[in-house]
């Protein structure tokens, strides 16, 4: 879909994003770790989407056993290639 | 100063996270060659990360891109880094880069990878803000239209031509990696690095870093020359003298001067001195 962005890869140790046009915030998780690391990477997620000044977005992560140095990379990524597809 | 250069593909998490421990003296993280184009957001986003939140224990580096400086220097900022490799350096790309250092004082390692670099060897050996020059010889080998050859002739004039300008500048003179995969063909060419007076070389992969470092590092035999040389030269005063036969004169002891500083360096006259014991 031409409003959709990805970023990263299914690598081990990667993550794939994605992010697409929504009324709302959205976070759709996908990870193979345990239940404690689910919210964990939810909430650096949320954190990242908020610091970047994003209030309305879905987000698909589909994690692949990354470090957080990784998620928030491959996020900020999507956000500004989002940015720049719909801001122009 | 360092023996080995790891490069790290700047856009594989899991090789920037495995990076440290293959105990290279320094980290090269790579955002040119090893990027594709449309993945170069997303490494300067990783790089970053990785440095801000991981710091090496080694000195590291960034390879930038000489034709996106500014999109790459700005995810620079703020990162604990030693410095910054300029690869197709030249005058033109080194005054590009020093706009965007802004006073920033981190070590420049210049990449000679084409031709007209070559003919502008020594401008970029002298200028201040540059610590070394890495020979580039894949790229150079293309741009020469040579091909690589077992006894390394299509590099060595440009290998010798780049140790000239190091040394005569008192700057880092840093060999090509070895870019294929036979171990047979990564022994002669590591010899032939150390004998032909490199500080370093690059390596491409981690299993070539244990013997980069060996090789680079002084073995116990020479220390022990080197330290007879010295030794008898600080007790008799002498500059010229023989010793077990072999005629000893200034440039004699001055290279064993600095092979005991190497040695030094890389922790090997403890282990020489443990041997004793």
């Amino acid at each position: 879909m031409k409003e959709t962005v990805t970023t990263g890869s299914l690598e081990s140790s990667d993550c794939l994003i994605r992010l697409e046009p929504s009324e709302q915030l959205e976070i759709d998780l996908e990870t193979d770790v345990h239940e404690a690391f689910y919210e964990h990477i939810h909430t650096l997620i949320s954190d990242t989407l908020e610091e970047m000044g994003v209030q309305s977005v879905y987000v698909r992560c589909k994690d692949q056993g990354a470090l957080d140095f990784t998620i928030r990379a491959r996020l900020i990524a999507a956000i500004e290639r989002y940015r720049e597809l719909h801001d122009g | 100063m360092a023996r080995s250069y790891l490069f790290v593909p700047g856009n594989v998490p899991r090789m920037l996270q495995h990076a440290e421990v293959f105990e290279a003296d320094a980290l090269i993280f790579d955002l040119e060659d090893a990027v594709s184009l449309e993945e170069k957001d997303e490494a300067r986003q990783l790089v970053r990360s990785f440095l801000q939140t991981h710091p090496p224990s080694q000195p590291a580096y960034v390879r930038v891109n000489a034709d996106a400086l500014a999109r790459d220097f700005s995810i620079l900022d703020g990162l604990p880094i030693h410095g910054v490799v300029l690869p197709k350096a030249s005058i033109q790309t080194l005054a590009s880069l020093r706009e965007q250092l802004d006073g920033e004082e981190w070590s420049v390692l210049a990449l000679v990878e084409t031709p007209s670099a070559f003919l502008e060897l020594s401008d970029l050996a002298r200028d201040p803000g540059v610590d070394g020059l890495i020979l580039g010889g894949v790229d150079l080998r293309a741009a020469l239209h040579a091909h690589p050859t077992e006894s390394g002739i299509e590099l060595l004039y440009a290998r010798s031509r780049l140790l000239m300008a190091a040394r005569a500048y008192g700057i880092e003179a840093i060999d090509t990696p070895y870019a294929e995969s036979d171990d047979a063909g990564f022994e002669t060419d590591l010899k032939r690095s150390v004998a032909l007076g490199f500080d370093a070389k690059c390596a491409i992969h981690p299993n070539q870093v244990p013997p980069l470092n060996a090789a680079f590092t002084p073995s116990q035999e020479r220390i022990r020359e080197a330290r007879r040389i010295v030794e008898r030269h600080e007790q008799t005063g002498e500059v010229r003298f023989s010793l077990d036969g072999r005629m000893v004169d200034r440039p004699v002891l001055e290279e064993a001067k600095q092979l005991l500083e190497r040695a030094k360096r890389y922790k090997a006259l403890k282990k020489e001195a443990d041997d004793a014991d």
